[in-house]
Order: C-alpha cells, then sequence, then structure tokens
C-alpha cells in the first residue's frame, strides 16, 4: 500500500520524509493546521517550534472562541459526569455539534441520580426552530425574547431573573423561574459553535448571577473534540492555546496574527502543513500554497507538494483524544493496528530530518 | 561511566556525612570510593556544598487545573528570550518543558504534583511526562467522590475502603492520597457555602472528620508510605487556626500530613480580626509528633491560585486580580483557579509572616516541609529568596522593614533567631521528603542512592547560590552546569502499584455503567498511552 508521495508520484516515505524537511526548512514562514490526537499535536508542535510555524486547529474558528471565553470572562463549568449525575433542568443555548446527538440523546432521556428531584426539565435558548433530534420525544421549553438573537435573549433572561425589567420579555419566562426555584443543580449547555462570543460571556454572566443564591453551572462541549484536545496539549507545551507562532523562535499567542486561514489569505504565509486524519476538511482558500498534506487517503491529494497517507487515531491505531462524555482526555485502544503511520510517526520523521542534531521534546 | 566529585563540603544528614569529601557516581547510582579506580569524569567541587538533588513534596506542577489556569491567564507569562535549541520548548513560559528545566537549575530532581483528580489521571502524566530532567510523582485526590462517600455512609468495611483506595491509585498511577477539604465539594454542589471539620454532607450524612479518618486508616492499612496528605476545611480564614489544631488532634497517633500550615495560620486579634496564630500552631506540630506538615510560604508578588477546593475557590472570586475566574463542579473535587496579587498590606504581611514562624519555631527540621503550594502562595521560582530568609535574621529583618508595623505587632516573627543551617536545609529538602514519601532511593548520597546530586558554590549571597547550581546530576547525567541547562532527559513519574481487588473492580465496572454510561475504560489507560519509554518507576508499599 503506498503511503507516500512527492506530487503525483508514489514514493518511499523517508524521501518524502526528507522532501517535506527540505520545503520546511527553506520556508519563511510555515503555518501548520490540524486536526488530530494528542501525540500527533505535540509532534507538530514540536516541529512548529524547530521551523518557525504559526499552528491552529482545522476548527480553528469556533475552538478561538471558546478559548477567547476562557482569556477574557473565565467561566464556572461542571464535568459531564457530574451534569448527567445532578443537572435536574438543562438548558441548551445555541447550537451544539451534530457529534452530540448520542451524549445528548442519553442525558435527555436519563436521570439525575444524585438529585432528589429525579428527574430532569430541558429548555432551549436560541436553537433554531425545529425540536433537536436528540431529544428524542423527552419535553422541551422554547424560550426566545422576540426576534431577537441568542446574545440578547440571554442578556434579556439574565435581567428578568434579576428582576430587572426588559423591552422585549423571554416567552415562557414564567416557566423557566419556576424551574429554577425547583431545581436542585441547572447546567446550561454551550459550545463555540455559537458564534457570538458576546452570548458565552452573557451566559456566564447569568450562571454567576444564579450561583448568589442557588447552584448552577455551564457544561462546556467543545465545537471539535480534538480541537480541545489539541488545545489543552498546546497550553500545557507553550503555555498558550492554539493561534500561536514560534517565528522568533518563542511561542507568542495572537489569535488575530497568527489565524492560519487569515495568513494564508493574506499572504503572509509561504508554505501550508496540514494534518487532517478525520473527515476531510478543505484548504482554506487564498494564494495557492507549497502545501504538505497528512491525510487518511489512497492517493495523493490535488496540489500536494508532498503527501503522507495517515490512520485515522482511534481506529487505525491507538491514540489518546479528547472526549465530552468524560470532559477529559482518554486513551482509544484499537483491537488491531492498521499499517498506515500515525500523524505522529511522520512528524516526528520530519523533525528528525530538518536538525538531526537538536534534542526532540516527544 | 565513573565519576568523580572532588573537594566539595558534603551535607549529606541522613547518612550522617558532613565536611570535605569525595563523591563517586557510577552511571546512575552513588558508589563507594573505589579501589584505585579512575575516573572518566572529574568534576572540581572545591568550594562548593555538596547535596543529594532537592525533593518538593507540593507543588502544582502539571494536570488539569494547572492546565487551565496556563489557558485563562495567557498575559500573565509572555515567553522568554530564545535559549538554545538543546532544550526544547523550554522557551516557553509556564510550560510543562520550562518546569522541568526550572526545577533543575536550582537543584531539584523530584517533585511531588499533590492534587492528581483521579479521573484526570491521564491529562496528568502526559503533562508530567513532558516535564522534562526531573523525576515526578502524584497524589490521587480522593474525599468528595460519591463512591467514598456512599460506601461511608453505608457503613463499608475498612476492607473494602482499602479496595477502592489500592485501586484508585494504583489505576492512577499515584503515589499516595490527598485529601481537599473533606466533604467541601460535595456539600458546594448542594449548595452548603462554608464547611467545618464536624460538618455534615447533606446527602450522605458523613462528616469532614469521618471522611479524614476512614481515609487516614486506610492509607496507613495499605502500607502506603506516605501518610494521608490533608488540605483542611476552612483555607485562608481568621480563625483557620482552630480548624488545624482540630485536625491535628484528631490525628490520633497515626501519620496525618498536613498540607500548607500557613493558609491556616490565622487567628482573629486586633482591630482587623486576622492575626497570626503560628506561635500556637508551630507548640501544637511541636507536641504532635506523627504530624508532618508543609508551609505554603507567601511571597510577594502576582500569582494565580489554583485548588481542588472548589469551594474556597469560589468564595474568593471577589478577590481576583485581574478579574476572571474558572470555577468547576468535579466529578469528585473539581477546583477552581483564581489569579491574585500578593500585596505587602496588612493581610500580606501577617501571611508572609505565618510562614515564616511555622518555619522557624517548628524545631525538628524532618517534620515540616519546604513550599510555597506553588503557585499559591507563590511561584517555585522564589525558593532562593526564600532560602535566604530562612538562612539569615539579617535578610528577614531588612524584608520585614518594608512591611506594615501593625501586621508584625501581631507576629513573633520580630523575636525570632533562628537562622537554618545547610544540614537543616538539607534535612527539610532532601533527607526528610524522601523518608516522608518513602523514597529509599534518594534524598541522601550514600551508595546505592540514584545520582541525584546539586552542587552549589559557596556564595554569601544565599538566593544566588541556591537559586543556580553549579553543577546538578539527575540519575547520574549531568544535566545543568553553572546553573543552565547542558542537557535534556525525561525523568519518571514514582508510582505505587497495590494489586487491584478484582471484586472491587467488578463493582467499579457496575458503577461506572449504572451512573455515567460507560464502562470502566474510559477511566483507565495503559502505560503505552504516555508515549516515553518506561515512564514510571514503581516504589514499594511498607509491607
Ligand atoms: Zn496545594
Amino acid at each position: 500500500m503506498a503511503v507516500a508521495w512527492i506530487g503525483n508520484r508514489e514514493t518511499l516515505v523517508e524521501r518524502a520524509v526528507a522532501h517535506a524537511a527540505t520545503l520546511l526548512g527553506s520556508s519563511r514562514c510555515p503555518v501548520f493546521s490540524f486536526d488530530t490526537d494528542i501525540h500527533g499535536t505535540r509532534a507538530a508542535i514540536a516541529l512548529a517550534e524547530r521551523v518557525g510555524a504559526a499552528y491552529d486547529h482545522i476548527e480553528g474558528a469556533a475552538l478561538a472562541r471558546e478559548t477567547a471565553l476562557i482569556t477574557d470572562k473565565g467561566a464556572m463549568t461542571i464535568a459531564p459526569g457530574e451534569a448527567r449525575r445532578r443537572g435536574d433542568m438543562l438548558v441548551i443555548v445555541g447550537d451544539l455539534p451534530k457529534e452530540y446527538d448520542g451524549f445528548l440523546a442519553d442525558l435527555a432521556n436519563s436521570v439525575p441520580d444524585l438529585s432528589e428531584r429525579n428527574a430532569r426539565e430541558i429548555f432551549l435558548v436560541g436553537t433554531g426552530r425545529a425540536m433537536p433530534s436528540f431529544l428524542n420525544g423527552a419535553k422541551a421549553t422554547r424560550l426566545a425574547a422576540g426576534k431577537t438573537g441568542l446574545a440578547a435573549t440571554l442578556a434579556a433572561l439574565r435581567a428578568q431573573c434579576a428582576g430587572r425589567k426588559v423591552s422585549a420579555p423571554v416567552s415562557k419566562f414564567d416557566d423557566f423561574a419556576a424551574a429554577l426555584a425547583a431545581a436542585k443543580f441547572p447546567v446550561f449547555l454551550f459550545s463555540g459553535l455559537t458564534s457570538d462570543t458576546f452570548a458565552l460571556e452573557m451566559l456566564q454572566g447569568l450562571v454567576a448571577d444564579l450561583n448568589g443564591k442557588a447552584r448552577a453551572s455551564s457544561l462546556h462541549l467543545p465545537a471539535s473534540e480534538s480541537g480541545w484536545g489539541s488545545a489543552l496539549a498546546s497550553t500545557w507545551m507553550t503555555g498558550f492555546a492554539p493561534r500561536t507562532g514560534f517565528a522568533r523562535g518563542f511561542p507568542e499567542f495572537d489569535p488575530w496574527r497568527f489565524d492560519i486561514g487569515r495568513m494564508i489569505l493574506a499572504g503572509e504565509a509561504d508554505l501550508h502543513l496540514r494534518v487532517s486524519t478525520g473527515k476531510p476538511a478543505p484548504v482554506p482558500k487564498g494564494k495557492t500554497l507549497p502545501l504538505i498534506m497528512l491525510a487518511k487517503t489512497l492517493k495523493p491529494v490535488a496540489g500536494a507538494a508532498v503527501t503522507f497517507a495517515i490512520g485515522e487515531a482511534g481506529i487505525d491505531h491507538d491514540a489518546i483524544v479528547y472526549r465530552v462524555r468524560t470532559g477529559t482526555l482518554n486513551s482509544v485502544a484499537v483491537p488491531a493496528a492498521s499499517a498506515l503511520p500515525s500523524a505522529a510517526e511522520i512528524i516526528r520523521s520530519i523533525g528528525g530530518h530538518v536538525s538531526p542534531e537538536a534534542g526532540w521534546p516527544c | 561511566m565513573l565519576t568523580r566529585i572532588s573537594g566539595g563540603e558534603i551535607v549529606d544528614p541522613a547518612n550522617r556525612r558532613a565536611g570535605k569529601g569525595d563523591l563517586w557516581i557510577e552511571d546512575g547510582r552513588i558508589v563507594e570510593a573505589p579501589q584505585g579506580g579512575v575516573a572518566d569524569r572529574a568534576i572540581d567541587a572545591t568550594g562548593c556544598i555538596v547535596m543529594a538533588g532537592a525533593i518538593d513534596i507540593h507543588s502544582h506542577i502539571g494536570g488539569g487545573n494547572v492546565n487551565t489556569a496556563r489557558l485563562l491567564l495567557p498575559e500573565q507569562h509572555a515567553a522568554h528570550l530564545q535559549r538554545p535549541a538543546a532544550t526544547p520548548l523550554s522557551n516557553a513560559g509556564w510550560s510543562t518543558f520550562e518546569t522541568g528545566c526550572l526545577y533543575a537549575k536550582m537543584g531539584f530532581t523530584t517533585v511531588v504534583e499533590p492534587a492528581m483528580s483521579p479521573g484526570a489521571a491521564l491529562h496528568t502524566h502526559l503533562e508530567l511526562a513532558d516535564t522534562p530532567i526531573i523525576d515526578k510523582a502524584t497524589l490521587a485526590i480522593l474525599g468528595n467522590d460519591d463512591f467514598l462517600l456512599s460506601m461511608i455512609r453505608d457503613n463499608a468495611s475498612p476492607a473494602m475502603v482499602e479496595d477502592y483506595v489500592a485501586w484508585t491509585v494504583g489505576a492512577t498511577r499515584a503515589l499516595g492520597v490527598k485529601v481537599i477539604n473533606a466533604g467541601a465539594a460535595a456539600a458546594f454542589k448542594e449548595d452548603v457555602r462554608t464547611f467545618s471539620f464536624d460538618d455534615v454532607v447533606p446527602s450522605y450524612g458523613v462528616s469532614s472528620r469521618r471522611i479524614v479518618k476512614t481515609l487516614q486508616a486506610a492509607v496507613n492499612g495499605l502500607g502506603i508510605p506516605h501518610p494521608l496528605h490533608v488540605h483542611c476545611n476552612n483555607l485562608g480564614a481568621a480563625g483557620a487556626a482552630d480548624t488545624a489544631a482540630e485536625t491535628m488532634a484528631a490525628a490520633e497517633g497515626v501519620p496525618l500530613h498536613l498540607a500548607h500550615l500557613q493558609f491556616y495560620g490565622y487567628g482573629t486579634e486586633g482591630k482587623r480580626k486576622f492575626s497570626s496564630a503560628a506561635a500556637r500552631l508551630a507548640e501544637l506540630v511541636n507536641g504532635t509528633p506523627e504530624v508532618t506538615i508543609d508551609i505554603g510560604q507567601v511571597m510577594f508578588g502576582q500569582t494565580v491560585t489554583i485548588s481542588s477546593d472548589v469551594l474556597r475557590q469560589f468564595s474568593a472570586r471577589g478577590t481576583a486580580s485581574p478579574k476572571k475566574t474558572v470555577i468547576r463542579d468535579g466529578d469528585g473535587n473539581g477546583g477552581g483557579v483564581v489569579p491574585y496579587r500578593y500585596r505587602n498590606d496588612f493581610y500580606g504581611s501577617v501571611q508572609w509572616a505565618v510562614g515564616l514562624e511555622l518555619f522557624l519555631l517548628i524545631t525538628d527540621p524532618w517534620r515540616v516541609f519546604f513550599t510555597t503550594d506553588h503557585p499559591n502562595g507563590a511561584p517555585f521560582t522564589t525558593y532562593p529568596a526564600l532560602f535566604a530568609l530562612l538562612m539569615s535574621r539579617t535578610a528577614r529583618e531588612e524584608a520585614a522593614a518594608a512591611l506594615p508595623k501593625a501586621a508584625l505587632a501581631l507576629s513573633t516573627l520580630s523575636s525570632i533567631e533562628r537562622e537554618y543551617t545547610f544540614e537543616e536545609i538539607a534535612i527539610m529538602t532532601r533527607a526528610a521528603p524522601a523518608k516522608l514519601l518513602g523514597l529509599s532511593d534518594r534524598g541522601h548520597l550514600g551508595a546505592g542512592a540514584v545520582a541525584d546530586v546539586a552542587i552549589y558554590r559557596r556564595d554569601e549571597d544565599i538566593a544566588k547560590m541556591l537559586g543556580a547550581a553549579a553543577f546538578v546530576f539527575k540519575d547520574g547525567d549531568l544535566v545543568v552546569k553553572d546553573g543552565e541547562i547542558t542537557h535534556y532527559r525525561w525523568g519518571k513519574a514514582l508510582r505505587l502499584n497495590p494489586s487491584p481487588d478484582k471484586a472491587m473492580v467488578r463493582r467499579l465496572e457496575d458503577y461506572h455503567q449504572q451512573r455515567y454510561g460507560l464502562s470502566l475504560d474510559w477511566f483507565t489507560f495503559p502505560d503505552s498511552a504516555i508515549a516515553r519509554e518506561e515512564p514510571f518507576r514503581e516504589v514499594p508499599c511498607r509491607s
């Protein structure tokens, strides 16, 4: 099975690795984008340091909103297991990733065993018109403040909870208030898919207010599991979340400057290394850049200078991944590993070629 | 490879060795001087003090809450000047890579992360594995988890509690057990806002005292070398000295370690109802031989408090500087991150004085441990300055001169003459920690010990001397020379490995299936997950 190509020509992995290393070595401003497991992320960040690259997750925009919520405001959050066992009132805030429907269905249709109420009431804020399919028949009450958006609805909700008058009151507010009064532990579910950062901050303001009198928290369901996993690894390795760059030899965090999509569009980047082990994501538009592609593919990726076929983390090889069901990193063992190399293996080989004498951190 | 370190002044209290002499290292171990042996490498330690590598028993260096703090505060840790490429990623400010390098430069070779949430053990160990040079270890947190509280409520047998503790320690690769504000995190989930030693977690009817006593007995019964590591209730509160005193009294002859005692050393005297109660606590420690403590010294400046005491962190939200916090209700403890600036105002000065009083009034250096509760009292990078304060009364007087008189008037600090000797420093930071943790292979310079050696060039300026070692060896590798990293390597995580009881594993499997809808596999991991060669080293339990 072919696993490496230079242009359209199949080649030995070692030659493709050497060629990728040469391209990286001569690049003035390389950018990395990835969607990979923890060890793939660690290898990519180590390589980024070595070649002075900036890096981001493939779902960088949603991830940046989630990290910005923490860096700008902070949050009150709850572990998913605790939300399942204690959340007797669930408030779904904005859009949640489709991938979590199974988890959400389990949540909506199970009983909180640590709550004396032994039932859940469900509310929806700014989730679109249709009832989400994960509810699976479970009853839910929709809250809206006229035709205003999510942030405005949350602001109205917060004001009304604080006993203030608002011009556009929230529909079914009395139901919401009654549920809050009865609930032992309301949990608000949110994700960075919600494109309004102000709404995320407003939600945290509401949760903080509620904790003045009783308990409540929020369950963060990251827009991308691999994105949040990479954010964790990036943070312990460099001190910073993705959208970090090594242009000056040390890590600098700048969510605007190191937005890889922006760097490509603006013509700042001159080489793109992309790691995509899950569903293939389109390459950001812009000036056509030399591309080093790591993907689960049977053929060379069109237009790529170098392509490596890699396995999918947790499917083709054992992996460490962030899981929304536990809210932390989990080990995934596969019964039988495929012959495809992991992203980490290929990136490590490239790193060894770039500067063979230097120490490698992972 | 045979290494001879010659001409230095050996300070090795565990082996009662003090004075000029040679030290020999062969490969990774310290050896007796070989008959007519010729060294492959000669280290001239003339004018230097030679000690074992230092051991930090309580420093929050990795895991979920620490990483959340990094994420919360990117502006607090802008990266540093570029260093040589031989130390990858150690240019990063407040990264795991930097942590290992900074510790090594000061001659620390083993560091314990004292607050590992069992559910996040894999995350914690991945961070520790990315912390270079030094060895690491963890304490697993229990005492706010539903499984244990339910067992206590249901009067489970001590043997069954031991099985659960043993499984947790083994599965999470921990070196010991910590309990943090026992019961308070669980009670906080039920909207309880203050929690003392005899308060009861509502749904379980179980008191904090009972949780501590249950865990203390289990840890002791299992032969876990490190006594139960207790973070008491009421941290930081005026009058918390009473809580610490109650907890000490509850040791009842069985070993118990109280963490960061400074944060409980507060009385309610004076106009502001906040005063030093350090002299009282020191006397209690002196009179309670089964109790050990570490200090959690406060040093002035910006830091961030990171604690699994979620109730306390929630209450401290208003003090955040800058104004942002993360508060998390976890499966057990959860935790909170509250940035904080210690100012040399009245309150900060009382805290600073309390820590120093405890250091100086507790007479037995084998029972008092050197910590700032990094980063809660101060970052560990303040250690050199803290050593200077302990070793020089003049240094203390100079520092105190800048502080409010009213604060120091409520403390005994100015009357204390004691100055720590190098021998006492070596006990407190080497010999005693090794003994407390059950690490017989380190903390001393006897033949057979791992070759963790720190060599400091004598200097009037203690902070300069102990802040940048002349030479540091880790497992026989020369890793630091003249205060700079010369060699990158990977340490191990030290762990216990009690064998799991099969019936307990089945019970836990059922529990996780029923309560979380997930198999126990989601909460465990193989060593290979760490992706480093032999990431762990086993430490035996007492037989
Ligand atoms: Zn601590």
